[in-house]
């Protein structure tokens, strides 16, 4: 339910690659944030649950030229023809209009997994397994997130828990818009070399607005016309030309933070 | 789906797919139920009988369906399409145009009886394709009985379920039926009327009924028509017994002995006794 | 033993030799069933699927079987509303193969979705923007169709028309049949198209997103079109190989010949369009999107020739076979060019839903495999046998094909 005094906002992330170190701090954040519960002992990194994931790339040379790089890929939050929502038999699937912020409904999801076939970044996870918490681990989990069942999919959506938790304490301090850098995701908050940036698009002055800006920024997959509200920053020209190459060439080797 | 429920917008998306969603639905349904209506209905008019026929008609093969025509030359081939009757057959109409017409009457004149390889075919009488014939008495009734082929099929029924006196008869609906150690006969009725008595194997005739006003006996077999037809039906006895895998066939040109079922076992005389008289 | 409920004029084999028959299949349907129950009580997990192969062998097969169900509808389209009264021969097997494919689709899709219990959701609040709500209104809807055109057929066996209500209701049914003919084939031409719709519209997969006319996109009519076409060559199929295995001449000879001129016509305009189609994709649609397409055909195995294969081995080459009428008379042209058509329409969904999920869209992504684990298998092979067994009883007990009295007698 979006707030009718509310003024629009966008809100977007920029990640600045040449910062990243790939410690994977950002994806534990995620997952004690958002309760996904710890992996199933069958799991593998493609049957896993990583709202937020980092990928790790090379250039293909050998030592002392070999270059990596660190992509943490959350949902990219796309902002024209979001290809997951029209998708989607039953609205389980929306785009808030108060923030921008592409929502998932698990209670209502079919598992039909139609959203995961229509993602290009690959940002939708599955419940493969019902979620089991080890004994005693349950008293960690956030109350301000309800947890999911098997046979649903989920994916990041930018902490809505802590959208809620910041709006609940703006309106008892008698305000009705957020402050910058009241509502951050978890993610933002736990990388150790400040390499997120959240906020506001809309808002010209704030910092995301202004590093999306930049020239080095960049977004994935800009040609299908999604418009990602995520960010990329590199100064690396080889980041670059990979991330807009027609030829990818360091397909072969890759690994997850 | 429905105004109210979330995500549910007065939008052309929303109005023109639920729209054709609930025009499909609705035509199923209807249709259905329209099927249902007309069949409760059918029932109350007590149709069953004429749609029974209509039905058994359809589902049988288009050798049991060759028109009458078909024995007296007329046709080299022709399957019938009119459920046996004749009376509304254009085709019947024009043939028989010229011939005298078959109201019903006593063919007093007719005392001679035809041989079809040991069968007694009396002429005196009018036959249906469900092997009974029909008899005109002096008195405005009629004699109904089994033809003798069908009185082979089944000499001494064992339980004989004749329709009581007063029952209203359909022509091509239940005549009445008769079982034997566990074969059961369904014979069709020849015609259309009320059962003034009832007779059996013995007397010679199964029923005596009262003919529905207006009612002709057009659709039936009469005269030089019946020794092709009886050939036929011998015929069609024979690959009966073939198809169903009796085993025990007549003999060439043989006369089919009186009781044919006594030596066939049960389930598949049954079979045999069904494509004889007429039951798909 | 049970003679007397099969159709008179027509023998069968023994009872034993039909339970021998019977057997194995129902075997293979108690696996399958196992599986699928351990799909429901311990989850998807026990199939190969994960969250990048998010649709597998079901929904292939899905695809496929509900290509090879068009005959149904077609069969129907063309003997009720044009007439075609040559075609009643294979008219009521038409259905019942619709009606096993359809069913088994629906059945196979309820254990593939995470939560079947939340099916309903999309009738509640569906997304008229989605191609699969489009599916599933019309998918269920036609199911619905096909069991009332199933029912009058099972209510003409021997036994069940001694029923007289049973009767008189089959009566009256069957003369709305043109109705629901003119029913089933709106809803078939609608998810034919939107199962094809399901893929083109995906603008994150560029390998599958097509442009269209309005609001579908070409896929939407390219599956119509080769559904059209498979249709007729999976009853020839079926006709033809429960003839061999019945060892019963079941229809006239013209009646093949005529379905194989039926799906060839169908076939070559297809077969037009899909290469239009695909020249529009490889020139223009996939490249404005950042993917040229040759890059797609450099992961082995999914090499061009598969294009070709899809193409010209299993689109011209039988359509040219279908359309010769000398080529048509020759049975083993015939059957060879139904079975190339019949596989051709698997190849293409298979590359559809396979393939395009085994491309990597992202820059440092790298091509994908999936085999199927063996619950997935065995529910498959379940719906095979599902399949075998409702047409074997319907075959035994049933008038499904009305020439074969005819045929049979000496």
């Amino acid at each position: 339910m979006t707030t009718p005094t509310q003024k629009k906002s966008r809100y977007g992330m920029v990640i600045d690659l040449d910062r990243c170190n790939g410690c994977g701090a950002c994806m534990m954040a995620c997952a004690v944030e958002n309760n996904v519960p710890p992996a199933h002992r069958e799991a593998t990194d493609r049957t896993g649950i990583t709202w937020l994931r980092v990928y790790r790339f090379n250039n293909g040379l050998k030592f002392p030229n070999n270059r990596s790089v660190f992509v943490p890929v959350p949902c990219q939050q796309c902002g024209r023809e979001t290809p997951c929502v029209s998708v989607c038999p039953q609205q389980a699937v929306d785009v808030d209009p108060a923030t921008g912020v592409v929502g998932q409904m698990p209670e209502r999801c079919l598992g039909c997994r139609y959203c995961m076939a229509a993602c290009p970044y690959h940002a939708r996870y599955f419940n493969w397994w019902d979620a089991v918490w080890p004994p005693g681990m349950e008293k960690t989990l956030n109350p301000d997130v309800s947890t999911r069942m098997r046979g649903v999919v989920e994916k990041c959506n930018f902490c809505h828990g802590r959208l809620h938790a910041a709006r609940e304490r703006a309106a008892a301090a008698g305000r009705d818009t957020l402050q910058p850098g009241e509502y951050v995701p978890a993610c933002v908050e736990a990388c150790p070399a400040r390499a997120i940036v959240f906020g506001d698009l809309n808002d010209e002055t704030s910092e995301v607005a202004r590093l999306a800006r930049r020239p080095e920024a960049f977004r994935m997959l800009e040609q299908l016309g999604t418009e990602p509200k995520i960010y990329y920053l590199t100064r690396q020209s080889w980041v670059r030309k990979v991330s807009e190459d027609e030829v990818q060439m360091a397909r072969k080797d890759q690994t997850h933070g | 789906m429905f105004p109210g429920i979330y995500g549910f917008h007065w939008s052309p998306g929303f109005l023109i797919f639920l729209g054709v969603f609930y025009s499909v639905l609705m035509v199923i349904g209807v249709t259905v139920g329209l099927a249902v209506w007309r069949a409760v209905k059918a029932f109350r008019s007590d149709l069953q009988e004429t749609i029974r026929w209509k039905s058994d008609f359809q589902e049988l093969s288009p050798q049991d369906r060759t028109c009458r025509h078909v024995w007296t030359g007329e046709f080299k081939q022709r399957v019938c399409e009119n459920q046996f009757e004749c009376w509304d057959c254009a085709e019947h109409a024009r043939l028989t145009a010229k011939a005298l017409p078959s109201d019903i009457r006593v063919e007093e004149n007719f005392q001679a009886t035809e041989d079809v390889f040991g069968l007694e075919v009396p002429l005196d009488r009018f036959y249906h394709r469900g092997h009974t014939w029909v008899k005109p008495e002096n008195d405005g009734t009629v004699h109904v009985g089994l033809d003798d082929l069908g009185a082979r099929m089944m000499p001494d029924p064992e339980v004989l379920d004749l329709p009581p006196v007063g029952a209203k008869l359909k022509v091509n609906g239940i005549g009445w039926f008769m079982k034997k150690s566990g074969v059961a006969i369904r014979v069709l009725a020849p015609i259309s009327g009320e059962v003034v008595a009832a007779g059996g194997p013995e007397q010679g005739w199964f029923l005596k009924v009262k003919p529905e006003a207006g009612f002709n006996l057009r659709s039936l077999l009469h005269g030089n028509e019946l020794r092709p037809w009886f050939l036929r039906e011998l015929d069609r006895l024979q690959s009966a017994l073939a198809v169903e895998g009796v085993g025990v066939s007549l003999a060439d040109g043989g006369v089919p002995v009186r009781d044919l079922g006594a030596t066939h076992p049960k389930a598949d005389w049954q079979l045999v006794c069904d494509a004889l008289f007429l039951r798909p | 033993m049970d003679r007397g409920y099969m159709v008179r004029g027509v023998t069968r084999s023994s009872f034993s030799k039909f339970l021998m028959w019977i057997l194995p299949w129902t075997a293979l349907l108690a696996l399958g069933l196992y599986a699928a129950w351990l799909c429901f009580s311990r989850g998807l997990n026990q199939t190969h699927m994960d969250n990048r192969f998010a649709f597998g062998l079901w929904i292939f097969l899905d695809l496929t079987v509900i290509a090879l169900g068009a005959g149904a509808f077609f069969t129907g389209f063309l003997v009720y509303i044009l007439k075609k009264e040559e075609l009643k021969a294979v008219i009521n097997s038409a259905v019942v193969l619709g009606f096993v494919c359809y069913s088994g689709a629906v059945a196979v899709l309820m254990v593939d979705v995470g939560q079947p219990l939340r099916a309903w959701f999309t009738f509640w609040h569906p997304n008229v923007h989605s191609m699969l709500t489009e599916v599933t209104f019309c998918i269920s809807c036609y199911l619905a169709v096909l069991f009332i055109e199933y029912l009058p057929i099972i209510l003409k066996n021997r036994k069940l028309r001694q029923v007289p209500s049973f009767l008189v209701f089959e009566f009256e049914l069957h003369k709305l049949m043109v109705v629901l003919a003119g029913v089933g084939t709106i809803l078939s031409f609608f998810h034919q198209g939107s199962l094809g719709g399901l893929y083109g519209v995906l603008r994150g997969r560029p390998f599958a997103f097509r442009e269209g006319l309005a609001i579908w996109p070409s896929t939407f009519f390219l599956f119509i079109l080769s559904a059209l076409a498979a249709g007729p060559c999976f009853i020839l199929l079926t006709t033809w190989l429960v003839s061999k295995i019945s060892r019963k001449r079941l229809v006239r000879p013209e009646v093949f010949s005529e379905l194989g001129q039926i799906s060839g016509i169908l076939l070559i305009v297809y077969t037009l369009l899909k290469t239009v189609d695909t020249l529009v994709w490889i020139n223009g649609t996939s490249p404005a999107r950042g993917f040229p397409a040759y890059q797609y055909y450099q992961w082995k195995p999914f090499g061009t020739w598969i294009l070709f294969a899809e193409i010209v081995l299993f689109g011209l080459l039988p359509a040219v076979i279908l359309l010769s009428r000398r080529l048509r008379a020759h049975r083993g042209w015939l059957l060879t060019a139904a079975v190339l058509v019949c596989g051709g329409v698997a190849l293409n969904r298979f590359v559809l839903t396979i393939q395009t999920l085994a491309l990597p869209t992202l820059p440092f992504d790298r091509f994908l495999s999936y085999l199927p684990s063996w619950q997935e298998t065995a529910a498959f092979l379940a719906i095979v046998a599902y399949g075998v067994l409702v047409y074997s009883f319907s075959f035994r007990y049933l008038n499904l094909f009305p020439q074969e009295r005819e045929l049979a007698r000496p």
